[in-house]
């Protein structure tokens, strides 16, 4: 054959072997962009002397969508949320709680929560709080007392909500006077729809992450949001005045999120649970606490770490608290297409 | 043994040469084109129902695309803007090419559309956040407006809604504006410019009766390469669109992923492309005709 076939052969060869090498290194990991911490798994490098190939996700449909395609990955990292529809999709297996050398230390709501017939599902790493966060130097403290301010006109365009459908509903059902959303009817949730929709007229922008809304509340423009407690301790970090209020009179709203066993493997095990026991070690637990302000999933390193929980906002409260925990997936599908049509202005 | 000889006797002729060639190109674009859109195509037939796909043909997504009054206003809204997009960057960019075609030394035309070309060297994403900061509610354009005196609060109409999408988009395609245009005007034989004026035509006039439909190829061009892409584009109003500035190729990702409901999503796609292939081809045969009545 002449010189061309020849090259577009060897350009081929190279195309189809450069494909394998994703996929290379003991361990891949698809887990939520800026995880590729390595404060939080600091014994895996040291045991392993290298960190684990991570794939980045902004969003947890997308993983999803990537594993359903087949994506091979060792571990991914869902909210509690996405847990059952990822398990009945069967993109995810349960751990076996004997190789994870802190599991009687874990939080045991959050652990036991993902107790299927087969087995635990989720190791619990890393939850938080969403919460009425505001500038205190460029508002009145006394109106940031109940949720209500996020419908008062004289804060037309000067609001903020998540783009995220968990936390959006969470405002709009505690706000309405609901704080299990497990238990809420059709008419609930239509009382909360109406009330976002209302909400909606004051918000300037739907914030996608942290970086996105810090930029909103540290110019001025928005005055107050719907954030989850990372926002407050990094942007009072950086000099701001921002206060995380979890005691409105309608309460807050708290997520989880955790480690779970790909099915559709990349490599041996034996990795994975290395990563897993790195990511519980107490100082991990630490990092997460002071320099994310999250809480972490190992509940007796959480103990120990005492003051710094209470600073970064994760202590007891005397108010209402909707926890994020897995819905009936049909009123879930609802509430996604209603968020939608409220976003898009309907 | 014939066969054999029959074949070595084809492998010389013109017209094998011609089918090797553009084999691999052709089963690329079958591969990385055709077989896409036709798992799309299918898609939309189709029906998700929670973590399964029914298979079973159906309209219903069509059905659902064309009479919601979201997906109406989301179309009517991405049609608007692309519209307004396209408008803004070819009249914007049409004085460009005109100074770089009629102005400037021929030897250094080259650098000066290589100079177009630069913003390109950045990423798309940073001119967006450029846009962000220019716009931004203590951004350039409000800093100076309230550093001379002129407003008191700073304007918010500028960031977060359609105008922020219009502006960032049109700044955006600029030099896929500039380009055709400039070849179109670099094709004007220079002559029949001096003949209009020596047969009495102001510069106005010579402009209108001779330049302009002699560079409409390119206007035309500029219109569409600018209009079809800026109807898909979903970054941009994710970015500086706000409440208010979504379009439809927000919805089609939002239906392929979080809404999880790809066949819906695949319909949206595929009547968005109908729309726009048909007001392309008006556009099209609008020009064909108006080319033909003036020539």
């Amino acid at each position: 054959m002449n010189t061309i076939a020849k090259q577009i052969a060897a350009c081929a060869v190279i195309l189809s072997t450069s494909a394998v090498w994703a996929a290379d290194d003991g361990l891949v990991v698809l887990d939520w962009s800026a995880y590729d911490d390595e404060n939080f798994f600091l014994g895996y490098i040291e045991k392993h002397g290298d960190m684990p190939v991570f794939s980045m996700f902004g969003e947890e449909e997308e993983a999803f969508q990537k594993l359903r395609a087949g994506f091979k990955a060792d571990l991914t990292h869902p909210c509690s949320q996405s847990v059952p529809k990822w398990r009945e999709a069967g993109v995810i297996e349960p751990f076996d709680p004997s190789r994870i050398e802190r599991w009687d230390d874990l939080n045991e709501i959050m652990r036991e929560a993902f107790k299927y017939e087969d087995g635990y599902y989720l190791v619990p790493a890393d939850w938080g709080t969403t919460t009425l966060t505001y500038r205190a130097d460029l508002v009145e403290e006394a109106e940031m007392e109940s949720l209500q301010v996020f419908l008062d006109p004289k804060y037309a365009g000067r609001t903020s909500i998540g783009d995220n459908v968990d936390d959006a509903y969470a405002l709009a059902y505690l706000a309405t006077g609901l704080d299990d959303w497990t238990k809420a009817t059709d008419d609930d949730f239509r009382k909360a729809s109406d009330w976002l929709r209302k909400a909606h007229q004051n918000v300037r922008a739907y914030w996608v992450d942290g970086a996105e809304l810090a930029q909103l509340m540290g110019s001025g423009e928005v005055l107050f949001s719907w954030a989850w407690n990372e926002t407050a301790v990094t942007m009072s970090a950086d000099g701001f005045d921002v206060v995380s209020n979890r005691e409105p009179v309608e309460g807050s709203s708290d997520w989880f999120c955790g480690y779970a066993n790909v099915t559709n493997q990349a490599n041996d095990e034996a990795k994975a649970y290395d990563f897993i026991n790195a990511w519980m070690e107490p100082r991990s637990a630490k990092y997460l606490v002071n320099d994310w302000g999250y809480g972490h999933g190992n509940s007796a390193a959480m103990a120990e770490l005492g003051e710094d929980v209470i600073n970064a906002g994760l202590g007891e409260i005397d108010a209402p608290v909707l926890s994020q925990v897995p819905m009936d997936h049909a009123l879930r599908e609802n509430m996604i297409a209603e968020f939608e049509m409220i976003k898009a202005g309907f | 043994m014939f066969a054999a000889s029959e074949f070595s006797r084809w492998r010389r002729t013109e017209g094998f040469k011609g089918l090797a060639l553009v084999s691999p190109p052709f089963l690329y674009a079958l591969a990385m084109l055709a077989a896409p859109l036709a798992a799309v195509v299918l898609f939309s037939f189709w029906t998700q129902d929670y973590l399964t796909l029914d298979r079973t043909p159906t309209w219903n997504n069509y059905r659902t695309a064309w009479s919601e009054t979201i997906y109406q206003v989301l179309m009517l809204r991405s049609l608007k803007i692309s519209a307004l997009v396209t408008a803004a960057t070819v009249l914007l960019s049409f004085p460009i090419a005109y100074y770089v075609s009629f102005y400037i030394d021929p030897r250094r035309k080259t650098l000066w559309i290589f100079l177009i070309t630069i913003p390109f060297w950045t990423s798309y994403l940073m001119r967006i956040f450029l846009w962000k900061v220019i716009l931004g509610y203590n951004g350039v354009v409000n800093g100076s407006l309230m550093g001379l005196g002129l407003i008191e609060e700073p304007l918010t109409f500028i960031l977060y809604n359609q105008n922020a999408v219009i502006l960032t988009l049109s700044h955006a395609w600029a030099p896929f504006a500039i380009l055709p245009i400039f070849v179109a005007l670099e094709r004007i034989d220079r002559s029949l410019l001096e003949a209009a004026e020596d047969l009495g035509d102001g510069p106005l006039r010579r402009f209108f009766r001779v330049t302009l439909p002699l560079a409409m190829p390119g206007v035309l061009a500029a219109s569409v390469i600018v209009f079809i892409p800026t109807i898909g584009d979903y970054v941009t109003p994710r970015l500086v669109g706000g409440p208010n500035g979504l379009l439809i190729a927000n919805m089609i990702e939002l239906q392929f992923k979080k809404a999880n409901n790809a066949p819906l999503g695949s319909a949206l796609a595929i009547s968005a492309m109908l729309i726009v292939a048909v007001i392309s081809v008006v556009f099209l045969w609008l020009n064909r005709r108006y080319i033909r009545s003036r020539g």
